[in-house]
């Protein structure tokens, strides 16, 4: 019993072939709402100054949802490359540095998954994470854009918003998608068997 | 789509061995990045639109199109700092748009250099099919196979996700579904996500599953498909492309347009 145990973690720790095409192929499926998106986002800037900001945390959905499925280490940072990559292999303006944001945003919302141990599945969970690659689209955006040299009252005004955005957008709105996709019956296949499910066949 | 992005001439480019360029554009990036001067990033700009023009192997017009997409990242890397940047020399200003000396060619700087990061980034993809690039980073930079297939495989996927939201997109407008102003606005995620995530993680599924039995993601001792040599175009490559980035800082240093200094308030 003991070995299979340990196979059993050993499975659970690790990303199989499953796991990263899965988590590939969610964060294509984002890419192609992202090429819908970009024209949401451009028809939200119209209303103020930065307004399209508000639409932001669309951008950083793909590492979320693909957590709140597959609920591994690793599957964040892997989603935001991926939806990266796509952009990039279909000829996007915007070439390698969508590869530097992503991997900084990848990494920001993995380590918030990280910090609740990758138990923490909730919203508000999702939503932090979400914040959190915000904050590390913004570490990017002092490099690329030069954004420490806007005016402070736009710089606090832009990066409010867009943590706003990315909570309710990567947090909340992908935890309804999760749970939609849940009810369809599709994440039961993914997620790691828990040890209460082995302790469950024993008994 | 697929048959876009096939050129029609092959150069030393094309046939540089993708682990070796993909460093070296991520290297040119980081040039690109530090550099700091309006009169660099111009000439940067200049000579990386000329090289994707000569060296991508792509008919004019081609590069043109996808070219373009570059006006777009000029207005939108520099119009918020031209309007919105810090600056003591203020030419014009009128509520929270204050126009200043700085921020107008800080923000021009910011144009210059996003047109050298588009070009650069255009003159990889072009030059460079998925496959070949992921086969050399797993043969040459020990890339784990299970991520590589995985991303190869995702590519062939993709017209089918693309196929399965135009069919939807016809069945609802069959049915005169998704009709009405903001209802329909609320339920797009259960109208077109759902159903196109269910279909694409069960087909990612069942692919990966037959390719773990085949055997896609063993690691250590394999065999490929395809070789992924060192030859002597990597040699012209990395020779090229560093030429041109010194190409153009040098032209900085020698013939400068705007001389200025770094662009930044406290560099």
């Amino acid at each position: 019993m003991s070995a299979k145990r340990t196979e059993a973690a050993s499975r659970r720790r690790g990303l199989t072939l499953t796991d990263v095409l899965v988590t590939v192929v969610v964060s294509l499926v984002l890419g192609v709402v992202y090429h819908l998106w970009a024209s949401v986002s451009s028809l939200a800037g119209l209303l103020f100054i930065q307004s399209d900001e508000l639409v932001y945390g669309m951008w950083f959905a793909a590492s979320t949802l693909a957590f709140l499925l597959i609920r591994k280490p690793g599957v964040a940072l892997i989603a935001e490359i991926a939806a990266a990559h796509l952009e990039i292999a279909f000829g996007s303006a915007y070439g390698i540095q969508l590869l530097l944001y992503s991997v900084l945003q990848g990494l920001a919302a993995e380590l918030v998954f990280a910090a609740f141990r990758y138990r923490n599945t909730s919203a508000v969970a999702a939503g932090l994470a979400g914040v959190a690659a915000a904050a590390g689209s913004l570490l990017a955006d002092i490099y690329y854009g030069y954004v420490a040299e806007y005016a402070t009252w736009l710089i606090l005004f832009k990066y409010s918003l867009r943590a706003v955005s990315s909570f309710v957008i990567a947090g909340y709105l992908m935890y309804g998608l999760a749970k939609l996709l849940e009810r369809a019956g599709v994440t039961q296949s993914l997620r790691p068997v828990e040890r209460k499910e082995y302790d469950a066949l024993d008994g | 789509m697929r048959s876009f992005f096939v050129p029609t001439r092959i150069n030393w480019l094309h046939r540089a061995n993708p682990a070796v360029k993909l460093p070296l554009f991520i290297l040119l990036f980081g040039v690109t990045v530090l550099t700091h001067r309006i009169d660099a990033s111009f000439y940067l700009a200049c000579v990386f639109l000329a090289l994707l023009f000569l060296a991508s192997g792509y008919p004019l017009w081609k590069t043109a199109l996808l070219a373009s997409g570059f006006a777009l990242a000029f207005a939108s890397a520099s119009l918020t700092m031209i309007l919105f940047g810090k600056g003591s020399e203020v030419w014009w200003s009128l509520g929270p748009i204050s126009i200043s000396k700085e921020s107008f060619y800080r923000g021009l700087h910011l144009g210059f250099r996003s047109i050298a990061f588009g070009c650069q980034g255009l003159l990889f993809v072009l030059t460079t099919s998925s496959t070949g690039l992921f086969y050399a980073l797993m043969q040459r930079l020990k890339l784990s196979p299970k991520y590589a297939y995985s991303f190869m495989a995702s590519l062939r996927l993709m017209p089918m996700a693309l196929d399965e939201l135009r069919i939807r997109r016809d069945a609802l407008s069959v049915r005169g579904a998704g009709k009405g102003a903001s209802a329909s606005l609320l339920r797009l995620p259960e109208l077109y996500a759902l159903p196109l995530l269910a279909q694409s993680i069960r087909r990612a599924q069942r692919t990966a599953v037959a390719m773990e039995v085949k055997r896609f993601d063993a690691g250590r001792r394999r065999t490929y498909y395809y070789s992924s040599p060192i030859t002597r175009n990597d040699g012209a490559a990395v020779l090229v492309l560093s030429g041109a980035a010194g190409a153009a800082l040098l032209l900085a240093h020698l013939l400068p347009l705007f001389a200025l200094g770094d662009m930044r308030m406290n560099p």
